[in-house]
């Protein structure tokens, strides 16, 4: 084929900043844990906590593939789907598909659960504890951060299942998620939309949602 | 108590992730577990039952200061009356782990057995938390919100030197 495969965009550029940032972002958690070095894990924990809350914020306003609205799929979609995955060629979906939907919300809630979990939590040591630990007293935050690292596996093995998932599409479905995700473009199939309309992240609202993830951050710090 | 989770071995590289997870441990005591009397009058159960009191104690007492500390207008009563108790919660640390009180007993508890197997090392850390306590307690009696916030990180430390070789790190 020598003809240039026409590209779509499927990923705007806030939707990439952000799961390149918690891809960063939860290995260094997980690390800082493990090392004890819990004053890195809660400043860590506070940029982790901006992030999720822009995506949140980004999933209400954002471009067309980054809106829950738009991905959460209906139970038709869901039945539907694992029939394609036996199709060939694979036509992958324009943004997520029905079962990577699930993924991704199944993901955010145990990333929200650990950073949410992780604000109350008291280190055993006494020296680090999140910063809205001084509302529950010193036996309830030790408790929430045994829930906090016991729940961690939870969120492990949704990122192995993630993992897992991206190499079946590569191997099995000849089909590369990782690439879209850092170029925000992949090779146009036939079922995407005929329109030229494109994913885009208007910095009036890319602005809006990090100023508004910013101030509850800031309100939480401020406790 | 708390669900205990033991994280054998595991990566995230870009693209893989090697997993092995390990679930148990914390075995639920076995009934009549830690009923021997000890030489002081109480039970092997009763003594862990009694310092993990303490401790707990201890971190609430400790927790109140810093809480204190980071508000933004400190109550200085609160901080002196916490840390006043300080010195009191870690009077006879040293005695809190009679022989027999570790793992060994069947109750559950995150003493290690190093506690028993290098006992000059236990005491010293012991004799550092106890004089740590009294600094912060002076500290805290001078009524100087900086002097005290100085005493709070040595203070800690002596819980963490503890903690790190002789509490199971779950």
């Amino acid at each position: 084929m020598t003809a240039t495969v026409p590209r779509i965009r499927v990923w705007d550029w806030p939707v990439r900043l952000f799961h390149w940032s918690v891809a960063i972002l939860v290995p260094l958690m997980w690390w800082t844990a493990e090392q004890g070095a819990m004053d890195w894990h809660r400043r860590l924990g506070v940029a982790l906590l901006f992030v999720i809350l822009f995506r949140l914020i980004w999933g209400v306003v954002g471009s067309e593939t980054a809106r829950f609205s738009r991905f959460l799929p209906g139970p038709s979609a869901l039945l539907s789907y694992p029939a394609k995955l036996f199709q060939r060629p694979y036509l992958p979906s324009f943004g997520h598909n029905p079962l990577g939907a699930l993924s991704v919300v199944a993901l955010l809630a145990a990333l929200s659960f650990q950073v949410g979990s992780g604000l109350f939590s008291v280190d055993v040591d006494g020296l680090e504890s999140g910063p809205l630990a001084s509302l529950v007293d010193f036996g309830t935050g030790r408790d929430i951060a045994d829930i906090h690292e016991t729940s961690f596996n939870i969120l492990l093995a949704l990122v192995a299942l993630h993992l897992t998932a991206i190499a079946v599409y590569a191997i099995a479905l000849r089909t590369n998620l990782v690439g879209p995700m850092v170029t925000g473009n992949r090779p146009r199939v036939s079922t995407d939309p005929d329109t030229s309309a494109p994913i885009v992240a208007p910095w009036g609202r890319v602005g809006l949602s990090a100023g508004l993830a910013a101030a509850i951050v800031w309100a939480v710090l401020s406790v | 108590m708390s669900i205990k989770r033991v994280l054998t071995g595991a990566s995230i590289a870009a693209t893989l992730v090697t997993l092995s997870a390990c679930g148990g441990g914390g075995d639920a005591a076995t009934d009549g577990a830690g009923s021997e009397v000890l030489s002081n009058g109480r039970t092997v159960a009763e003594q862990i039952a009694l310092r993990q009191d303490q401790y707990e104690q201890i971190g609430g007492a400790f927790k109140t200061i810093r809480d204190e500390l980071e508000a933004s207008s400190p109550d200085i009563a609160k901080i002196q009356t916490a840390a006043a108790n300080l010195p009191e919660l870690g009077t006879g640390m040293g005695d809190w782990f009679p022989e027999g009180t570790g793992p060994e007993s069947g109750v559950e508890t995150e003493a290690l057995p190093t506690i028993w197997e290098t006992p000059e090392d236990f005491a010293q850390k012991v004799a550092d938390f106890q004089a740590a306590a009294a600094s912060i307690d002076t500290a805290a009696q001078s009524g100087d919100l900086a002097a005290i916030a100085a005493a709070v990180q040595p203070f800690g430390g002596t819980c963490k030197a503890c903690h790190d070789n002789y509490r199971l790190d779950d």
